[in-house]
């Protein structure tokens, strides 16, 4: 046949990949549909899978909109902490003296646990988006910043002697070659900060909400609607499944250039 | 690939009069702070080599030649001493464009193209210039070191021969009067290694300039240069010149020159001897 001829390919080779992970995943819901049935345990300890599946076409509407919300502070507090993480790891590059007062700081309040914040910010702030946001800048931010400046520090320092002895300043060598020459780091970085971001959110939300998809497993746990809860989680797991596949896709699209997790595999 | 061009036009004779010197080192000298205590890593340096020239610097690891090299290239100052490039201070000189360099590691950007590699240090170093006119000698460069064809192709394309040719073109894109070398070919297979070597023979006899390479590998010396500066540690010094007496133009047959297994006898004595007197 003629399509033996051609080479396989992408989608369906990448179908045959997952195969066997949708096959198992499989396996374990039935297992567990099975036990649920076998053991008859109580439902608001521990639904069915189908259970589940059914709350989350039910309440689908109070679903999507607590994912909103969430969606809403992810997405603000992703950004905010990638510009504070890029800005920082900056400043302390470009900077020497400033950026020898201000490291340690930075490393001194990475080791706060950040989540016992979060009633500080409530109390400040309210009950709304600013607090939520907050929280998942001083989460996220770090690696980030981390990141990035280990990405400027690494440049060959005989290729930045040379630039600057044909007369390129610090500013020139940051744009010309520091700051492409991070971006591999900085979106190893960037992909911690996004599923951190996750976590921000949620804590944000279980410290003092009255929307979203923390509160709303906050809330169900109290009404002993189990369901409800585990699909909740299921929503916030996608929901942190999809930021990370558009971070990996920007990466994809920014540094084309990098050598791939794949390719390394690959040799 | 196109290394072994044959060679247009003969080399600069050796010189009957000697060439004006194009690079000076006298009295130079070379300290390192370690925290407390200074460590003299260059010591008493004296060095002329004439313009045109191709004048090899060899000796064992850590016996500061790379050092020496970095100080012509106006990277780091003398502790003690005068060197000149050209008349002018090496700061001064690589500034005004008259200094290429290039490294044992490439030090590409990888996410350049050759041809973007090749003309980014001229691109930053005057950056008046027309794109086009700095493209075009980056061009006219990466032929010339026979890449003609992989001008696209970014440095993880390419071979670890084939990125040292980009940074060698990269360097006479600046169009200086000097180049300095600090082994360029150590990190290259054999095979590669003589390819370089004949390449850069080719383009030195092509451009003129005056050149420095620093080497471990004493073949490599002998094959290249028209006069060679032997260094030794402990403190470290230039022990011996040895002006070669094989003609230019050099090939395959040079390697079966008499007079070639002779110099290379001569230096392996000398860096042995030199070597024990370091330990």
């Amino acid at each position: 046949m003629i399509t033996q001829a051609l080479p396989t390919p992408r989608i369906s080779r990448a179908l045959i990949d997952i195969t066997p992970a949708i096959l198992l995943g499989l396996v374990c819901l039935v297992l567990w549909e099975a036990a649920i049935w076998l053991f008859k345990v109580e439902p608001y300890v521990l639904p069915a899978p189908s259970a589940i599946a059914l709350v989350m076409i039910e309440q689908f509407p109070v679903l999507a909109v607590a994912a909103l919300v969430t969606a809403e502070e992810i997405l603000i507090g992703f950004i905010l902490s990638a510009v504070t993480g890029i800005a920082v790891a900056i400043i302390i590059a470009r900077f020497e003296t400033f950026g020898r007062a201000l490291y340690p700081l930075i490393v001194l309040f990475q080791n706060v646990p950040k989540v016992a914040l979060a009633p500080i910010f409530i109390l400040w702030f309210g009950y709304d988006l600013a607090p939520k946001v907050l929280l998942i800048v001083v989460i996220a931010f770090f690696p980030v910043a981390i990141g990035m400046l280990s990405g400027l520090q690494s440049v060959d320092p005989s290729l930045v002697s040379l630039m600057r002895s044909v007369g390129a300043g610090p500013g020139t060598i940051l744009k010309r070659v520091r700051l492409p020459h991070a971006l591999p780091q900085l979106m190893a970085g960037l992909k911690v900060a996004v599923t951190l971001s996750v976590i921000g959110a949620i804590v944000g939300e279980f410290a003092g909400a009255s929307a979203g998809l923390g509160y709303l497993i906050q809330f169900a746990s109290t009404q002993l609607e189990t369901a409800l809860v585990f699909a909740a989680i299921l929503f916030v797991s996608v929901l942190g499944l999809v930021f990370y596949y558009v971070v990996e896709m920007a990466e994809q699209y920014l540094i084309p250039w990098a050598p791939k997790f794949a390719d390394a595999n690959n040799r | 690939m196109a290394s072994a061009r044959p060679v247009l036009r003969p080399a600069p004779a050796p010189a009957q009069q000697p060439a004006p010197v194009h690079l000076s080192a006298e009295g130079v000298a070379v300290d390192f702070d370690l925290g407390g205590h200074t460590q003299r890593v260059l010591n008493d340096i004296h060095l002329k080599v004439g313009k045109g020239q191709l004048v090899a610097l060899v000796g064992p690891s850590g016996c500061g030649k790379s050092t020496l090299l970095r100080l012509f290239a106006g990277l780091m100052k003398p502790s003690l001493g005068k060197m000149e490039v050209a008349g002018l201070a090496p700061a001064e000189a690589a500034r005004r464009k008259l200094i290429g360099v290039a490294f044992q590691d490439a030090t590409l950007l990888p996410w350049k193209t050759a041809l973007d590699n090749a003309a980014f240090l001229l691109e930053t170093a005057d950056p008046s210039l027309a794109r086009a006119e700095v493209r075009q000698r980056a061009l006219h460069n990466l032929h010339l070191v026979g890449l003609a064809g992989s001008e696209g192709k970014r440095p993880s394309q390419l071979s670890g021969g084939m990125r040292q040719r980009v940074a060698i073109a990269r360097a006479l894109t600046l169009d200086p009067e000097v180049l300095l070398l600090d082994e360029p070919f150590g990190a290259l297979d054999a095979i590669t290694r003589e390819e370089m070597g004949a390449l850069l023979l080719d383009i030195w006899q092509r451009t003129q300039k005056t050149v420095l390479l620093v080497t471990h590998a004493f073949d490599e010396a002998v094959f290249l240069a028209s006069e060679i500066h032997v260094m030794g540690t402990g403190p470290a010094r230039i022990i011996e010149t040895i002006a070669s007496d094989l003609p230019y133009p050099r090939d395959a047959q040079t390697y079966r020159d008499p007079r070639f297994a002779a110099l290379e006898a001569r230096l392996r004595e000398l860096l042995v001897k030199s070597h024990k007197g370091a330990t």
